[in-house]
């Protein structure tokens, strides 16, 4: 591991890596201080310039601007009380009342250490948790990773909005686009109606891009008044960060901080769930467990602090999904994937034991992102107030150019920019209809996996019972079916009964799995969950099957 | 029987788009090797993607609020998706030039025409126009090409220049 570690570093520590890292964070804190511009488009503008570079140096670009990216959200929410991103949306419920309040180098200065500090706790974990869950992962077998597959399927479609089945339906649309073309079991062309340029099917990223920029950008113009006004038309002054006085109000709250950079963590694992997720649902815990909770929303650094810390750690959870098991968490990780697929790199369970130099070099990067984004952080938010007075057209008219000039230099070819138009179509239309789009995304790049695995099990055994009698399998099943009800269980919770039932039951059902599988902590990882269960039912039970009052979520989960 | 709902004609549609892929898959040759034909995983995922229509078609039609499919009619949807329509006819425009015009030429011009439709359209606001497209386009062309060296389509225009 250690030689690894020093051939990583030798790899992230070369003067045009750092160079390149560096204006990948200023690039990432800029374009996520900037109100509809997302993370993700950043990272999709970023990933042509990658395509010349070795693997190691252009993820480590492309970390760097996912890192400053998740960290730029807090500067216009904090100064102007509109979140950069969506992953910053908990962070204006008390970074904007405290630099109202006379503060704002204190709330700026809380915001980029919690990230800061969040993002050092996720990366430790990324180091320590990656390996082993790929190792879990090599206990794989294709039914596995099929039902892995629709695990995630389902829960990005539970997580994306309102409508479960739009985002069902979008899942599936994104496996059948996967499906055009040659397919890699048989090479036999399929469901391109007689065109040759279908044969070889679409390329992932100008899907993507297509999918994802073209059609944020235009949803970014669609009104004509808005799209011709600068940015932000508040007065916006770059202000002195208190680091000093920061330091310690986080340090402090190291309780909170750990706390909610574990969510933030889990939440990235979890495959669909990003930081606009996270930050809220580490702002409502630090709320149900501060002494103060009616202090949260005045302006007390303990929101400030969960918040940041959240969504900056989300970003680790994600990579080690992706890395451990070649599921993207995100949409950023997804273009990642895209990334290293384009280097001949297929992350597997075998990934860090084949790759472990690009590997490690992926823990580095994402470490050093966090200490270039403090000392970027100042530099920036002068930038950022002189990027507030340019109108949203112009970025969108010369970035669309920017889209065209970079899919075309994937593969060198005109039909990858047409690619990227019709998807462009495809998306905004879609946006307009209100299907979420990171299902579809995620069903676009998990397509293939999922195919190639049922041939697998299929050419293994005829037996389909397996796909519920392998542990792994139907542990992945009932996480999917309870996932395809959590929509319904949030819609209710707090207001029908059944609610009270559906997470002790969840905990219930997951232990025969993890009693069926080998070795002796999991199945005592199942008791323990059927005790929980059972404990959770017998306490509702007691409490006479009273419904607690809902929680509300303050903002709408949206794509990060 | 009122008015349909917007999600019913989406609900719709899929279902003729089910229609028209699902008979696509039935023109996919069988070579008679491979334990599943290239043709089951487009049938299954169809299969599912028709079931879950269905339930939305059913949603949308209970649905009690009537939502046409575009507010205002024809007119209404031009005027409120004025700026993506430009946006695409323009790309479109962009892309089937490409083989005279080349990515420099091309793309200066979609990034011109982008910002004068989408913008304001004043002499000094065009004259801002020309010069963003001149300088942002020429400069990532020239990174593309001298610094990563990709050649970018150079267009029959341009080699003739």
């Amino acid at each position: 591991m250690l030689e690894n570690l020093l051939a990583a570093f030798t790899a992230v520590f070369d003067i045009t890596t750092l160079g390149f890292m560096l204006v990948g964070v200023t690039a990432g804190l800029i374009a996520g201080a900037i109100p509809g511009f997302t993370i993700t488009m950043a990272v999709v503008l970023t990933l042509p310039f990658t395509f010349g570079m070795p693997a190691e140096q252009g993820l480590a670009v492309m970390l760097a601007v996912f890192v400053g990216g998740l960290s730029g959200g807090l500067m216009s929410g904090m100064l102007t009380g509109i979140p950069g991103t969506p992953s910053s949306v908990a962070t204006t419920f008390d970074g904007f009342p405290m630099a109202r309040k006379g503060r704002p180098g204190l709330a700026l200065g809380i915001g980029v250490w919690s990230s800061f500090f969040g993002g050092l706790i996720s990366a430790v974990l990324l180091v320590a948790l990656a390996p082993q869950l790929a190792r879990l992962g090599l206990e794989f077998g294709p039914w596995d990773y099929f039902s892995l597959v629709m695990f995630a399927l389902t829960i990005t479609a539970s997580l994306a909005g309102d409508n479960m089945l739009k985002g069902l339906i979008a899942g599936a649309l994104g496996l059948l686009a996967a499906t055009i073309g040659e397919d890699d079991i048989n090479g036999v062309a399929r469901l391109n109606f007689g065109l040759d340029s279908l044969k070889q099917g679409f390329a992932f990223l100008p899907v993507l891009i297509g999918l994802f920029a073209f059609s944020q950008l235009l949803s970014d113009v669609e009104d004509p008044d808005r799209a011709k006004k600068a940015l932000m038309t508040g007065a916006t002054k770059a202000v002195k960060v208190e680091h000093r006085r920061a330091i310690g109000e986080v340090l402090t709250r190291w309780r909170n901080l750990v706390q909610s950079a574990l969510i933030g963590l889990f939440t990235g694992i979890l495959p669909g769930a990003g930081g606009s997720i996270s930050n809220i649902l580490a702002y409502d815990q630090a709320k149900k467990t501060s002494k103060e909770p009616e202090k949260f929303g005045t302006g007390v650094p303990d929101g400030i602090v969960a918040s940041e810390a959240a969504n900056n750690a989300t970003a680790g959870g994600a990579l080690i999904m992706m890395m451990a098991l070649g599921i993207p968490g995100d949409i950023v990780t997804a273009i990642m994937l895209g990334a290293l697929l384009i280097h001949d790199v297929v992350p597997s369970p075998s990934f860090i034991g084949d790759e472990p130099v690009l590997a490690y070099g992926i823990f580095v990067a994402f470490f050093l992102a966090h200490f270039m984004m403090i000392g970027m952080q100042a530099f920036c938010l002068r930038i950022f107030v002189l990027v507030t007075k340019v109108p949203m057209y112009t970025l969108a008219a010369v970035i669309l150019a920017y889209c065209a000039i970079g899919v075309f230099a994937l593969h060198n070819i005109v039909f990858d920019i047409w690619t990227l138009f019709w998807f462009g179509v495809i998306g905004y239309t879609m946006r307009v209809l209100g299907f979420p789009l990171a299902p579809m995304i995620l069903g676009v790049v998990l397509g293939n996996i999922a195919e190639v695995n049922l041939s697998r099990a299929l050419a293994i055994s005829s037996d389909v019972t397996l796909f519920f009698t392998r542990p792994w399998s139907l542990f992945f099943v009932t996480i999917a079916l309870f996932s395809a009800v959590f929509p319904w269980y949030q819609k209710h919770r707090g207001q029908q009964r059944w609610t009270l039932v559906f997470i002790p039951v969840l905990c219930m059902a997951v232990s025969p799995p993890l009693f069926m599988m080998e070795g002796i902590t999991r199945p005592i990882v199942g008791g323990l969950l059927l005790v929980l269960g059972g404990y959770m039912l017998w306490r509702r039970w007691q409490g006479g099957w009273k419904l607690d009052a809902p929680i509300e979520h303050p903002a709408p989960v949206k794509e990060t | 029987m009122g008015r349909l709902n917007r999600d019913t004609y989406v609900a719709l549609f899929l279902l003729f788009a089910c229609g028209v892929f699902f008979w696509a898959t039935l023109q996919v040759e069988d070579m008679g090797y491979g334990t599943i034909g290239s043709e089951v995983w487009p049938q299954l995922i169809l299969a599912v993607l028709f079931a879950l229509t269905l339930g939305y078609l059913f949603q949308s039609l209970r649905k009690q609020q009537e939502q046409p499919l575009f507010e205002g009619g024809v007119r209404g949807f031009l005027r409120r998706y004025r700026n993506a329509l430009w946006c695409y006819a323009l790309f479109f425009l962009f892309l089937i030039t490409l083989p005279w015009l080349g990515m420099l030429l091309g793309g200066i011009l979609f990034v011109f025409l982008a910002l004068t439709v989408l913008g304001e359209r004043t002499p000094r606001a065009v004259g801002i126009h020309a010069l963003i497209a001149l300088g942002s386009i020429t400069a990532m062309w020239a990174i593309f090409t001298f610094g990563l060296r990709v050649i970018l389509p150079e267009g029959e225009v341009f080699s003739v220049l």
